[in-house]
């Protein structure tokens, strides 16, 4: 387990309250779970995401993870449609513990209200709703 | 980790024993629960124990493919088998065991969800303990295990923070259609129970006791019991 000073939180993304990063890449915004999520999950095996093409609100559910027996829903960190998922993790869904931001991001994006990624909260928040 | 919150208060949580409940029932009532919580409507974590009439269930991956009995014998039993949204694969349900409902505000604990399954393996162990049996975890495959052979399961799923699902110990069940499954989805595993070991049955009441107080233990949690009626006039 990991000291909240051990954690990966790279600056350029943004956090949800659910344990979700977002950041823009290019047009889009990718997105994943942050090194707090995957750590407190313990080994994932299983990522469940949604098809291409489909759009989701801010907040709703759009897949899951599976770990230790343990089926985790996860959360749209924005509101908009789905224009790529990370087919490796099909694969290799241990990739989302070993690189949370980079070989294991989730999805990308387009966002309906670009706005959204603003509101999502910095690393320094991040790291104060997870100090309690 | 150090992640001690440093809130004043200790949320409630509530042990309560349900009469023998058929799966789907028992199923509407975590997720009514799980609602009342993630609404905002209920501040007490629920723990559920309960006994369920014989019933199959998958978890979200599936598991139909470890079935080894066809859905003619099945019907012929009056076993139906049931899709949920838990973690791991397909396992076995029927009077004599302990099946106990965890639903807990896993955040507002500070509970991890690894932490959390190995507590729950903890309990098991604990309560498994009482009776002088010495079961373990397996490094390899989640549950509890009793000389290579499997004692009890686990299967949850977390919403919002708040787990579900829970875990099943064989206390006295009758183990013959855990035989028409590879249970979990382990090929070549054997099941086991209390019973089988002590060649006695043992009082399921006192089981109920024993996992309630192991679990309190095990996650540092005061636990009052509430009755069935209690619960649901607040749901």
């Amino acid at each position: 387990m990991k000291a909240i000073n051990e954690l990966n939180l790279p600056e350029d993304a943004r956090y949800t309250d659910d344990h979700e990063w977002a950041k823009k890449n290019g047009d889009v915004v990718r997105m994943g779970i942050s090194d707090y999520a995957q750590d407190q999950l313990g080994d994932i095996v299983f990522v469940e995401l949604p098809e291409v093409g489909s759009s989701f609100d801010k907040g709703e559910e759009f897949g899951t993870v599976e770990s230790v027996k343990a089926v985790s829903e996860l959360y749209m960190p924005i509101g908009g449609e789905v224009t790529a998922i990370n087919e490796a993790l099909a694969d290799a869904p241990e990739l989302v513990n070993s690189a949370p931001y980079d070989g294991g991001w989730m999805m990308e994006i387009k966002a309906s209200d670009p706005a959204e990624l603003e509101a999502l909260k910095s690393k320094a928040d991040y790291l104060e709703l997870l100090k309690g | 980790m150090a992640l001690e919150k440093t809130s004043t208060t200790t949320p409630a949580c509530w042990w309560v024993d349900l009469p023998e409940t058929d799966y789907p029932e028992a199923l509407d009532l975590q997720l009514a629960v799980v609602n009342a919580k993630t609404g905002g409507r209920l501040e007490a974590d629920v723990v559920l124990s309960v006994e369920h009439p014989r019933v199959f269930t998958l978890g979200r991956r599936g598991g139909r493919e470890n079935l080894c009995v066809t859905d003619d014998f099945l019907a012929q039993k009056g076993v139906s088998v049931v899709p949920t949204d838990r973690g791991g694969n397909i396992t076995y349900h029927g009077p004599g065991q302990l099946v106990v409902y965890p639903i807990i505000d896993l955040n507002r604990r500070r509970l991890k969800v690894v932490d959390f399954v190995s507590g729950l393996e903890q309990a098991m162990i604990r309560t498994a303990g009482h009776w002088g049996i010495d079961a373990g975890t397996d490094p390899a495959n989640r549950g509890v295990w009793l000389d290579g052979d499997k004692l009890g399961s686990i299967g949850i799923t977390v919403r919002r923070g708040v787990s579900f699902h829970g875990l099943a110990l064989n206390v006295n069940t009758d183990m013959a259609p855990f035989g028409w499954i590879n249970p979990c989805g382990l090929d070549q595993v054997n099941m086991t129970s209390f019973e089988r070991r002590l060649s006695r049955p043992v009082p399921m009441a006192e089981a109920r006791q024993h996992m309630a107080a192991h679990l309190a233990a095990v996650f540092g949690i005061a636990l009052t019991t509430v009755s069935p009626e209690q619960l649901y006039a607040v749901i």
